[in-house]
């Protein structure tokens, strides 16, 4: 069964009890929530996630909620709480939503040690995997989104799963989160994909979500092998340029990107070398894009 | 203050080190201090003649070993230029000083 | 039984636990802060492969966490005692780091914040003199809580290095100056022992370890971790139990070093929670150190409560452990202080809060 199955009804009343057990990837997680901004955001979001039973495992168990506190009457609140304990500061009520991805992304990249995770978007095509590391700003989710709806699989949004064993790209298929200017131009790029609604004034700005495709959710047990690393800058006006960025630069980056490098040691060492070895390394410069998917597309079509 | 060619350095233990090369740039992971570096061609040459040593080497031996890695260039420039790679090794923590 | 003791206690028979007693467990053995414990007590035994994929992962990924955190105190420790090596002081590794740098089994899946030391009093000023050259530096800078620091506890402020980001505590007493208890550190410094293959580092005397350990868990204000706190005694009473002499010194030096009182709390609990094989001699000679029948039914259903299982729901448990917190601040300072202490702390998380 999947989200999309329930009534509205039932989904809220599920959310608001026991709790919804989704599977998101490899990660099955429990979520909590009253409120009507999750209830939507789940809805829209994760309309073709599988439904994991009651009385399985859960990895993460979470709950979006106001905190107890006498600020929830005066300005409404909301808190991610993760077994009971609330590792977070509360935000605004508004932010529900977008509390729920950024807490559901702490709790993988925090404690999902069974991989090396990096802090990237990844895309796929043809079973090889594009990665885009970027601090925040480079455009990276943007230029995901984009490559999303021009027919590449969505992997990741924020956090690039490598399996230690085979060193490939494990899906982890989330909303795509877009920031300011993104929202719109993404709007008008891929008018077929569903953005939720705007949530203003948060610390990234304004901040909305795109939903992952379909397709992307229900492939999500198929690894990719990397493939291409691309460093992402978004310019506006700029041309599209690809210039190929030397392996031990790539190499760095990956690793000043992945959460928990230092925690595989010499194994971790040994895995970013492994995809290095694998895959062609790029910086990019971009302005808009339709080039940067032509770009792409070109790179896969000779890959 | 003695002169740089009484000064021998030694690196840590092989098997403290791993380390990668690719067109010439090296990237090393250094188990002793748990932290990972990207060397420029001529610091991951000189790192590898240290590691492949086994014992203790002096810059003029450092040099005669990395041969044409180091291009024509003139003596001093040379040892100039593994004496820079060397300090920032030592606070790397990457060789330690031995006094003759 | 809080599924955690459950499993700790007996490894085998928890591998057949269905999904949601799984749930269950990793989730309480997270808060506990002792999942690489339970993944290590199955691992040893070979049971891992029989633990169903969802929550074995789980397990591997917290080993794999313990063992990174390890090799990080292991290199923390090299670098501590290359700052102090010309000093000539001597060094007492204190807690996890001396467990795990003289090879105890408590030190085995033990997830590790900081590193603690033991250093004799008149050493302090040279000791951290000689870590500021190293890169360490003082964090907590208010006015305040560097007198509560270096006057009023038994430590300098936290130490934090300025690269490596790690913290480091330096001890002069296991207890403040202003606590009730008072164990003289000369005489732990005097029992303590050299570390094998390690010329500059010292570990304590096992039955001051394990005193320590009891006055750690009983006196100390971090009580969200009580139960690590006592499966760590636990492994260090049952690794002692066979060295010769270890019970009747222990008794012993309790009386000496005046910490009769946490080592029967310490005793008492172990054995009613983890089952610890304690011989009866040994837990009569601790009645010495027992409270008033009123006190001790109070601290029993201070203590049992704070050891069961957390429900965020449940009133009593988070009552329990306010009270918990009140009496490890009441043992360690005078009451006046203590309330002076106490109010400051409070605003300052309100001041967090708003800030």
């Amino acid at each position: 069964m999947i989200v999309a199955h329930l009534s509205h009804q039932e989904l809220m009343h599920r959310l608001a009890r026991p709790g919804l057990r989704l599977r998101t990837g490899p990660v099955v997680n429990r979520i909590q929530s009253r409120l009507a901004k999750v209830v939507h955001g789940v809805e829209l979001h994760y309309a073709d996630c599988t439904i994991e039973d009651s009385e399985g495992f859960a990895d993460f168990h979470v709950r979006v909620a106001p905190p107890r506190s006498p600020r929830r009457w005066i300005a409404p609140q909301v808190q991610f709480q993760f077994d009971g304990a609330g590792p977070f500061l509360p935000l605004p009520a508004s932010q529900a939503f977008a509390m729920l991805e950024w807490g559901l992304n702490w709790c993988v990249s925090s404690h999902c040690h069974q991989y090396l995770i990096v802090h990237a978007a990844s895309v796929e095509r043809s079973g090889f995997a594009l990665l885009l590391p970027g601090h925040p700003g480079s455009g990276k989710s943007t230029l995901c989104a984009g490559l999303v709806s021009r027919g590449w699989r969505l992997l990741s949004d924020e956090l690039t799963l490598l399996d230690l064993a085979t060193g490939h790209v494990v899906p982890l298929p989330r909303p795509v989160s877009l920031k300011n200017a993104s929202i719109d131009v993404i709007r008008r790029f891929s008018p077929g994909m569903e953005v939720g609604p705007p949530v203003h004034d948060t610390v990234k700005g304004s901040v909305a979500h795109m939903r992952p495709p379909t397709d992307s959710v229900r492939r999500a047990t198929e690894a990719a092998r990397p493939r291409w690393i691309v460093l992402p800058r978004y310019e506006a006006g700029a041309a599209a340029s690809l210039t190929p960025l030397s392996r031990a630069r790539a190499f760095m980056h990956l690793a000043d990107h992945a959460f928990n490098y230092d925690v595989h040691g010499r194994q971790g060492f040994e895995l970013l070398a492994q995809v290095i070895d694998s895959s062609d390394c790029f910086e990019f410069h971009y302005g808009a894009l339709e080039h940067a998917v032509a770009v792409f597309d070109d790179i896969a079509r000779r890959a | 203050m003695s002169s740089p060619s009484a000064l021998r350095w030694r690196s840590v233990p092989p098997d403290a080190i791993v380390w990668r090369e690719w067109d010439g740039e090296f990237v090393v992971r250094n188990e002793r201090s748990g932290s990972t570096h990207q060397l420029a061609p001529l610091a991951g040459s000189v790192l590898q003649v240290l590691l492949e040593a086994g014992g203790a080497l002096s810059v003029a031996d450092i040099a005669a070993r990395l041969g044409d890695h180091l291009a024509a260039a003139p003596e001093p420039d040379q040892y100039a230029a593994i004496d820079a790679v060397l300090s920032e090794f030592k606070r790397l923590g990457l060789v330690e000083p031995e006094a003759q | 039984m809080h599924p955690v003791v459950h499993a700790l206690r007996d490894p085998a028979a928890v591998v057949s636990s269905s999904l949601p007693q799984w749930d269950a467990l990793v989730r309480q053995a997270r808060r506990t802060n002792l999942l690489p414990c339970v993944a290590l007590a199955l691992d040893e035994r070979g049971l891992l492969p029989q633990v169903p994929p969802a929550p074995r992962v789980h397990l591997e990924a917290a080993r794999t966490l313990a063992r990174a955190q390890a090799d990080a105190v292991r290199r923390e420790v090299a670098y501590i005692d290359r700052a102090l090596a010309a000093s000539g002081i001597p060094i007492v590794l204190l807690k996890g780091a001396a467990y795990l740098i003289a090879g105890l089994r408590a030190a085995r899946g033990r997830v590790f914040s900081d590193i603690d030391i033991l250093v004799p009093r008149g050493a302090l000023a040279s000791v951290e003199a000689a870590l500021m050259l190293r890169g360490w530096a003082t964090g907590k800078t208010t006015a305040y809580d560097q007198r509560y620091y270096r006057r009023w506890m038994h430590e300098l402020p936290p130490l934090r290095h300025i690269s490596r980001q790690t913290w480091l505590d330096v001890h002069h007493a296991i207890l403040p100056i202003t606590a009730r208890l008072k164990p003289d550190s000369a005489k732990l410094l005097a029992a303590s022992l050299p570390v094998a293959g390690e010329p500059r580092l010292r570990v304590l005397a096992p039955v001051d370890m394990v005193l320590h350990s009891a006055t750690h868990l009983f006196c100390n204000e971090d009580v969200g971790n009580s139960l690590r706190d006592l499966v760590d005694l636990d492994s260090l009473l049952r690794e002692f139990a066979s060295e010769e002499d270890f019970w009747p010194r222990l008794t012993v030096r309790a009386r000496e070093l005046d910490l009769t009182r946490p080592l029967y709390y310490a005793l008492r609990y172990a054995v009613r929670i983890l089952g610890t094989p304690i011989p009866a001699p040994v837990l009569h000679e601790a009645e010495i150190g027992r409270p008033p029948p009123l006190l001790r039914g109070l601290m029993d259903a201070l203590f049992l409560q704070t050891l069961q299982p957390d429900r965020t729901t449940d009133r009593l448990a988070s009552l329990a452990r306010g009270s918990l917190y009140v009496r490890a601040h009441w043992l360690r300072m005078p009451p006046l202080l203590l309330a002076q202490h106490l109010t400051i702390k409070a605003l300052r998380r309100e001041e967090q809060k708003a800030g």
